[in-house]
């Protein structure tokens, strides 16, 4: 054994080491896939605030899962409620459990703000106390007394007005529930129903989480809905769930398909099963240090990297075929220094292509680039540094498949000296180019909807009878102190109430409603000290109370009169809970969010802005626009930085093919152009996942033009990236038939771009074509 | 809130029919076998308010009008005048022309809870009651006396103990509230 050959094994098996090490340290770190919208906003660009604030509410969306349980008859669903959440707080996957509420809960509840009475206040009543009209307030009190619905708790000593029964009765605006006999009731339904609210210990893109949690639900509800209690859930675990069934059921469908037809066509040319485990070798190593890689740079992988980074397998296998093709007419001594200039520059077109992308300031982007980089460069080193040891001995073995296939490819007409052939492509591509100047673009978040129709439309249906707010329309106000940002959204309130009572908001969500600031505190207790000076005695006369009574009135205002509710003190209370969300920071800075709920239109979405605008400190953050221009950015940003990329692998191919580039790059070119044309006319308008799809087109298409260049166009090249061809197009084109959006409009264009490149290709061969044999 | 269901559940008007002969412990059902649900009943009410706070009554009186599965009006006029008017969907507190305090059922869920209990328990429908209470009770003759306990210790906490009697319609109705308040109301000069 010669002292090369020796350090190639070495360099081969060090190769392999590595791969593995990388793999085993990232499966330590346990595989994670996100299939966030929200993770794929660019974090550079957007203020560290605003993506906390976003986080933190996507992050306890995520975690949270509700379950409704509804049915005619009362008591059985409220067993059901019962059975249910024994079962789930028995799991080790849930961390918390909500459905009942103990007495004492509910006697705090209704007891722990009454000492702060005179600080926090109705919002009613102080209104009335602004205007000064306090009569009214003790002509209230009064009829409260002598009405039959009296309503809530309250002391004709301590609290003679009913300022707290006031404020309790109005601060149930969370969420439509009610607590019966111990359990949540939801209001305003047809049918009794009760709810129940999952916190979820971990991620809730885990699949164990998720088969568990579901596998609990659902081995309840058979036995639930023959009782005739219907359950429906709400939660970001579910459309997790259903994003993993779905790619389940479409790999073992079109997956399954593909990979049956690749498998008995390598057979079928190479008649051996050798040549089809060495091209899966590659394949398959070049996909997992890939995703190795970018699990330990990234933490996880998203889904539509997955998706799209999946389409280097069919650039990478490029050079197995091409080894492979090659080696039976070229000895196991010559092949290397033979096709290794074609495969580097093949390697080279593709990886400056998708490493440009990386350059763009959004993760997707990154990730997607190192995902694409890490696995071509893995799978061109496998079939570099293997291949040869792995085929040392093989005989040279001419396929007879490539005499036939060059004999199609000779049929064609060559474009050179064909004017007729010209003119057509010429007017084809003005055509094409003509009716992508006139198109629009589409930039729907609704891409990137993986979910089915039936599981959003139960999501929206849980939402709207709890009257969740959404999440992804609020204000973010950010101030030194917390004490100011209250201030300031105490500002900011008659204005949002003012777009309520014009119908134009349906409502909002904001901290200080029931968390006032220590300046609106002192006020409102300034407000019910009057009260007191003007309406007491009056009131107290008509009673008859005796004066004994008036001063324990007095007594008691003054004794709780220096009471502020602070941010500490509130944070402790149980009505707290559901509101402390909305304060998204509060240490050397502080940020608080107002929610704003229903469907916003633009006049409103106008006036938010415009507040967003003059206030400063204040911005409104729209999570819908904000993907939508998320996604036309992405797709301009793709497009600028793959041209730029090109326009480099141009200038080099350029220095080596002088003026038979043309031959290289025409044929992916014209491609493009004409898909591009074609999928305007198909799928109204262009999106990101089209241009996703293009660049495989353009790394295969050049890849074919490079290799052919190099081997004189021999006809055991153009069996190999015909093969390469043909595998793309099963394993990517056949996407086509997805249910998946993203991953159909990838599948699509690469279908009909990959047939295009084939076709064309052999329009711009040279004339002396066929095998060199060395 | 609570305290509001329940007094509107049980000032429903409860007419009952007249075959009450033999002396035994009320049921639900058996209140729901007998009684019937009028599509109008108006009368007078005088409304006794016991505050423990200042060991006083607050003495009222008014009249009432009933119209099933549309309204309830109940009309204070001594020694304030105040209307409160109850539909399916809102309750407004009324003074004069003056609109005090109006609940809706869209914008306070609250409300939503009430109605729907209370418009089925006008049309005598036991069953949601019993949901709420334990009943014990007497029927002696024409005369029936209905003593119902909160099964809801959230209930609870606000009355403790409702009284009901009646004969064949309800005459009168003591509501103890655990702070040591109560209110008594009684009927007369009731007509279908």
């Amino acid at each position: 054994m010669s002292k090369r050959s020796f350090s190639l094994q070495l360099a081969a098996i060090s190769w392999l080491l590595l791969v593995s090490v990388v793999t085993v340290l990232a499966l330590r770190q346990g595989p994670l896939f996100d299939s966030s919208i929200m993770a794929l906003l660019p974090k550079s660009d957007r203020q560290p605030l605003v993506q906390n604030a976003t986080e933190q509410m996507a992050e306890r969306f995520s975690k949270r899962l509700i379950l409704l349980l509804a049915g005619a008859n009362e008591e059985k669903v409220r067993t059901a409620v019962g059975s249910l959440a024994e079962s789930l707080t028995a799991l080790p996957e849930t961390s918390s459990v909500v459905w009942r509420v103990d007495d004492n809960e509910i006697a705090d509840y209704q007891t722990e703000l009454f000492p702060y009475r005179f600080s926090v206040i109705d919002t009613g009543i102080r209104k009335l106390s602004l205007s000064g009209d306090y009569k009214l307030i003790k002509d209230r009190a009064l009829l409260r007394l002598y009405s039959p619905l009296s309503v809530g708790k309250s002391s004709i000593i301590e609290d003679p007005f009913g300022l707290f029964p006031a404020l309790s009765l109005n601060r149930y605006g969370g969420l439509n529930l009610d607590v019966s006999q111990s359990l949540l009731k939801v209001t305003g339904t047809e049918l009794p129903t009760y709810m129940l609210m999952v916190t979820l210990a971990g991620d809730p893109f885990s699949p164990q989480l998720q088969s568990k949690i579901l596998d609990a639900v659902a081995a309840k509800e058979s036995q639930l809905n023959q009782s005739g209690v219907t359950v429906s859930m709400s939660g970001m675990l579910l459309h997790a769930a259903a994003g993993a069934q779905q790619a389940k059921t479409e790999i073992s469908t079109i997956g399954l398909g593909s990979l049956l037809g690749i498998i008995i066509t390598m057979l079928l040319i190479f008649r051996q099963f050798k040549p089809l485990i060495l091209m899966l070798f590659p394949v398959a190593i070049g996909c997992i240090t890939a995703a190795a890689v970018t699990m330990l740079i990234f933490g996880r992988v998203h889904l539509v990297t997955f998706a799209f980074g999946a389409g280097l397998v069919g650039v990478s296998i490029d050079y197995a075929l091409h080894f492979l093709c090659e080696r039976r007419v070229s000895s196991s001594g010559h092949i290397l220094r033979k096709i290794l200039p074609g495969l580097l520059l093949g390697l080279l077109s593709s990886v400056i292509a998708y490493a440009a992308q990386a350059l763009a300031p959004f993760p997707g982007l990154r990730q997607m680039a190192v995902f694409s980089v890490v696995g071509l460069s893995a799978s061109w080193l496998t079939v570099v540094l293997w291949f040869p040891l792995l085929t040392h001995r093989d005989s040279k073995q001419p396929l007879a498949v490539a005499d036939k296939l060059d004999g199609v490819r000779k049929r064609f007409p060559r474009i050179e000296g064909n004017p007729v052939l010209i003119m057509l492509l010429l007017i084809t591509t003005v055509v094409a180019a003509s009716s992508l100047w006139n198109s629009r673009s589409q930039d729907d978040i609704r891409l990137l909807q993986t979910s089915p129709t039936s599981l959003l439309a139960q999501e929206q249906s849980v939402q709207k009878t709890l009257g969740i707010s959404s999440s992804s329309q609020f204000l973010l106000i950010s101030a030194d102190t917390l004490e100011q940002c209250l201030q300031k959204e105490e500002l900011l309130i008659p204005r949002l109430e003012k777009l309520q009572a014009a119908g134009l908001l349906s409502g909002y969500q904001a901290v200080s409603s029931v968390l006032p600031s220590m300046r609106r505190q002192a006020e409102n207790v300034a407000l019910m000290q009057r009260l007191y000076d003007q309406q007491l005695t009056p009131f107290y006369g008509l009673l008859k109370v005796s004066a004994s009574g008036y001063s324990d009135a007095r007594l008691s205002l003054e004794r709780a009169e220096k009471l502020r509710l602070t941010p500490d003190v509130w944070q402790q209370q149980q009505g707290s809970e559901s509101w402390k969300d909305l304060i998204v920071k509060n240490d050397e800075s502080a940020a608080t969010v107002i929610r704003l709920s229903g469907a916003l239109d633009d006049e409103v979405r106008q006036k938010l802005m415009a507040i967003s605008d003059t206030e400063s400190g204040v911005s409104y953050i729209d999570q819908v626009q904000n993907i939508s221009e998320l996604m036309g950015t992405y797709r301009s940003q793709i497009i600028q930085w793959v041209m730029m990329a090109y326009l480099c692998v141009l200038l080099i191919l350029l220095l080596r093919y002088k003026t038979q580039v043309w031959r290289v790059v025409m044929p992916p070119l014209l491609a493009s152009v004409i898909t591009l044309a074609v999928l305007v006319q198909l799928e109204q308008g262009i999106n990101l996942f089209h241009l996703m799809a293009l660049i495989l087109v353009l790394g295969i298409g050049l890849d074919m033009g490079i290799f052919l260049m190099e081997t004189g166009e021999a006809a055991h090249t153009w069996l190999a990236v015909s093969l390469s061809t043909y595998t793309s197009l099963l394993a990517f084109g056949l996407l086509a038939l997805s249910d998946t959006p993203v991953l159909h409009h990838f599948g699509l264009t690469v279908l009909i771009g990959l047939a295009l490149v084939w076709l064309l290709a052999p329009l711009m061969r040279k004339d002396n074509s066929g095998d060199i044999h060395s | 809130m609570r305290y509001l269901l329940i007094l509107i559940l049980l000032l429903s008007p409860i007419a009952l029919r007249a075959e009450i002969t033999s002396h035994a412990e009320v049921t639900f059902a058996q209140l729901e076998q007998i009684s019937t649900s009028p599509e109008s009943l108006d009368g007078r009410f005088s409304q006794e308010k016991y505050l423990a706070a200042l060991d006083a009554s607050l003495l009222s009186s008014g009249v009432f009008s009933y119209r099933r599965g549309e309204s309830i009006r109940w009309e204070t006029l001594e020694p304030i005048q105040n209307e409160l008017f109850m539909t399916p969907t809102t309750i407004v507190n009324r003074q004069g022309e003056q609109e005090l305090v109006r609940l809706e059922k869209d914008t306070n869920p609250a409300v939503t809870v009430l109605s729907e209990i209370f418009f089925s328990v006008l049309t005598a429908e036991w069953a949601k009651l019993s949901v709420y209470f334990d009943l014990s009770g007497q029927l002696d003759g024409d005369q029936w006396r209905a003593e119902l306990i909160p099964v809801d210790h959230s209930v609870m906490q606000v009355v403790s103990r409702v009284e009901l009697r009646g004969d064949t319609l309800l005459r009168e109705l003591i509501l103890h509230e655990s702070g040591g308040d109560r209110t008594t109301i009684r009927f007369d000069s009731l007509s279908q």
